[in-house]
């Protein structure tokens, strides 16, 4: 799961008003190589919730000094695109777990997926 | 057998030409139920030699012209294939060495002609029809034994439908179609009517059958009334079953699991047996139809109908009025016919079930038609999911670079890599294929598509690509349609793909019915490459059977041909290998793949497949969406939906 899936993620728990952003334990994760494409990644941005963007990098150990608030004009700021890169798409949790903050139920992530299926009570 | 037995080598081209027919045969059997054979008899079958792929009679009378004793030729309407029947076996055997392997120009294609041998068919081993079984007088006291003022109904347990559905009423048991099974717990009072015990004396004093039989059903069929193909619950009766035909014949299809079909005529006053292979392993079942093609020469005899062309009549039905007798079993089956037991392959077999009334029965439906079939077929499904549909990535490549894009229903992760420039994330209810996502290297999480755990408005589209006819109530699939506009922003867009009822469409054939050559294609569904057209003229939509949607019994349905109702199960054959992550692989029998197959599991997915304009209406139930589009793309009601500003 990259980050840039995790920005987007919600719990959908029956009841709860507040399942953004899931809490992330990661046992294991991956960082890999991605090819760095600017404007995708210049594209992406305005789509994410950006303080959900910096605790996650945090709770997975790949904060480094990715700004804890987003920067004007950060289109042509290559050296912020390429921290925005890593963290969205260079950085994976391979095994752990999400958290609703509201409801405290966790799903699990294994071997790369979050698996987000409710049982039929939380629905 | 082949008396030239050549010692120069085949050449390169001969071994395509038999391993061609080798395929054209298999196919034969499997779509056709057409059954080769390997020694040389009068009848041949050409294979792309039929009026359903463009060739016209003058094109085939023109080839067969050299050969001398043509005593017939049979051209079955919409059919890729014809029958040649010689005065002799020489005969034919000379035809098919000079025309197997010929090629004919057609319509501007060239055609490949494979001939192969057909003999007369064999009845299902364990079949018996006794001719003559009960007097006219005693088929009369029969009849007048019945009382129908109140007969149970074989649809739902509420109230009775009359002119769409046979009538049928049960003695000894109540027999339940919900699950096809008997009510061992509730004996019926009165057990059978006295007017059967000379019939039930003869068939003991005969030997037919050692134990008293203790149920009963009676079922009356009006011409164009039929039953699906089915074989009974083997928990829920012994071996022998014995059926009564009384009023008027009919003709009962019979289908072996590889595909191969025999169809059975049943006299007026016969008694059919059905035993081991014919009543645990065959399915049986009464086409509803007015109309059976007959055996000409033995008319009022039992026989199997046979592509004989010189021999064929019509037979016009009566009302026919068949006594079933059966013994109920009360320990568990334990015959050798694992595929097809319930006994001891419970999640396998198909039991007829009724659709769902409320959303538990739904979910449960659902749970055992759909998720727990692609969670086992997984593996085998990834692998003939490969092509993508050019419309789908031409509305992916349309958008926006830098979109975010949810493919809610992503099975094997098809269309995630479509458009690099754009950012999609897949989810399925299906882990095993999300797994297949990942393992491709796409972001993808397992969820439910009422459910898609994504802010609301954080995608600039959708796709839902053959997911939504797997819901199997119509709020479901609304639930579903509303959750992709939720995920949408203001002026995305979503593309939903459904099946359609409608496989042929301006009188266009869907690949899926179409013919396209010979050979076989494994998991073959509407939109991917064609299979040979089996319809006998069922255009969808305007046949009666197909509007039986008011009977909340699923059918199930026989791959590519045209989807006679709205709700139903359509088989998936497990092939080759590995199903789940470490289970083994499939046993293929010793004698290869085409055995009695025990060996190949038959899984069910349900389906509601859409009618003509039937996507749209539930769209327009979305309040926050507009229709931009909607098409017909290959076998699939399609539509573009907006999300308003």
């Amino acid at each position: 799961m990259k980050l840039l899936t995790h920005n987007m993620l919600t719990s959908h728990v029956k009841g709860v008003t507040k399942g953004y952003p899931l809490l992330i334990k990661a046992t294991e994760v991956k960082v890999s190589e991605v090819e760095f494409n600017p404007q995708f990644v210049s594209r992406m941005i305005p789509k994410l919730e950006w303080s959900a963007l910096v605790q996650a990098a945090e709770e997975v150990g790949h904060l480094n000094d990715l700004p804890t608030e987003l920067l004007p004009d950060y289109e042509n700021n290559e050296e912020f695109l390429r921290k925005v890169h890593r963290v969205l798409l260079e950085v994976e949790v391979l095994e752990g777990s999400l958290r609703c903050p509201e409801s405290g139920r966790e799903f699990p992530i294994s071997r790369g997926i979050p698996n987000m299926l409710l049982n039929e009570d939380e629905a | 057998m082949n008396n030239y037995v050549k010692t120069t080598k085949m050449t390169k081209a001969n071994k395509k030409v038999i391993r061609k027919q080798l395929k054209a045969s298999h196919t034969l059997l499997k779509h056709e139920g057409i059954e080769t054979v390997s020694y040389p008899t009068q009848n041949l079958v050409v294979a792309n030699g039929g009026l359903g792929n463009g060739v016209s009679r003058e094109q085939l009378q023109d080839i067969l012209k050299g050969s001398s004793s043509v005593k017939c030729l049979l051209m079955p309407p919409n059919k890729p294939y014809a029958f040649v029947t010689y005065g002799c076996t020489e005969d034919a055997r000379q035809c098919h060495a000079a025309l197997n392997g010929r090629q004919l120009q057609c319509q501007g294609r060239t055609v490949t002609l494979y001939l192969s041998f057909v003999d007369k068919a064999e009845m299902p081993p364990g079949l018996k029809v006794l001719e003559d079984f009960v007097s006219p007088e005693e088929e009369v006291q029969l009849l007048e034994a019945v009382d129908w003022s109140f007969c149970d109904d074989p649809g739902d347990n509420t109230i009775q439908k009359t002119l769409k559905h046979r009538r049928v009423k049960h003695f000894g048991y109540e027999f339940r179609y919900d699950n096809n099974n008997v009510d061992k717990n509730k004996p019926l009072s009165g057990g059978l009517p006295a007017v059967c015990h000379p019939v039930l004396e003869r068939c003991l004093k005969e030997k037919h059958i050692s134990i008293w039989p203790d149920q009963l059903t009676v079922n009356q069929y009006q011409p164009g009334q039929g039953i699906p193909p089915h074989v009974d619950t083997h928990s829920a009766f012994e071996d022998t079953i014995l059926s009564l035909s009384l009023g008027a014949k009919t003709v009962m299809d019979f289908r072996h699991p590889d595909g191969r079909s025999v169809a059975v005529v049943l006299p007026r006053r016969s008694l059919l047996l059905m035993k081991g292979e014919s009543r645990y392993l065959w399915t049986h079942g009464i086409t509803p139809r007015r109309l059976d093609i007959v055996p000409a020469r033995d008319a009022e005899r039992s026989v199997a109908v046979t592509p004989d062309p010189c021999d064929l009549t019509l037979n016009e039905r009566g009302t026919r009025t068949s006594f079933t007798f059966r013994k109920v079993r009360h320990m568990p089956c334990d015959c050798a016919y694992p595929s097809t037991c319930d006994s001891q392959r419970p999640l396998e077999v198909p039991q007829r079930f009724s659709l769902p009334c409320t959303d538990v029965d739904a979910v449960q439906l659902e749970m055992r038609f759909v998720h727990t079939v692609y969670d086992e077929i997984a593996g085998h499904f990834s692998r003939t999911r490969h092509s993508p549909w050019p419309r789908v990535g031409d509305f992916l490549r349309s958008l926006v670079p830098g979109a975010v894009v949810a493919d809610v229903g992503c099975g094997n992760g098809k269309y995630l890599g479509i458009n690099p420039a754009v950012f999609t994330l897949g989810c399925d209810r299906s882990h095993s294929l999300v797994q297949i996502c990942a393992d491709r290297g796409f972001q993808a999480f397992t969820s439910d598509a009422l459910e898609v755990p994504l802010r609301s408005g954080v995608c600039d589209a959708c796709i839902s690509i053959a997911v939504i006819h797997h819901f199997s109530t119509q709020e479901r699939r609304l639930t579903a349609v509303k959750e992709l506009v939720r995920l949408l922003k203001p002026g995305g867009k979503a593309l939903l793909y459904v099946w359609a009822l409608e496989q042929e469409y301006n009188r266009q054939k869907s690949k899926y019915l179409k013919e396209r050559g010979v050979g076989p294609v494994e998991g073959v569904e509407p939109g991917s490459v064609g299979q040979m057209d089996t319809t006998a003229a069922r255009t969808v939509g305007t046949s009666s059977s197909a509007a039986k949607s008011s009977q909340p019994e699923l059918s199930i349905h026989r791959n590519r041909t045209a989807f006679g109702s709205q709700d139903l199960l359509v088989p998936w054959h497990l092939r080759g290998g590995v199903q789940k992550e470490g289970q083994e692989p499939s046993h293929i029998g010793e004698k290869g793949a085409l055995l009695a197959s025990g060996s190949t599991p038959v899984y069910h997915r349900y389906y509601h497949v859409f009618r003509e304009g039937e996507l749209e209406e539930l769209c327009r139930k979305v309040r926050n969406a507009t229709i931009e589009t909607s098409y017909y793309d290959q076998g699939n009601w399609c539509v573009i939906l907006e999300k308003t500003l």
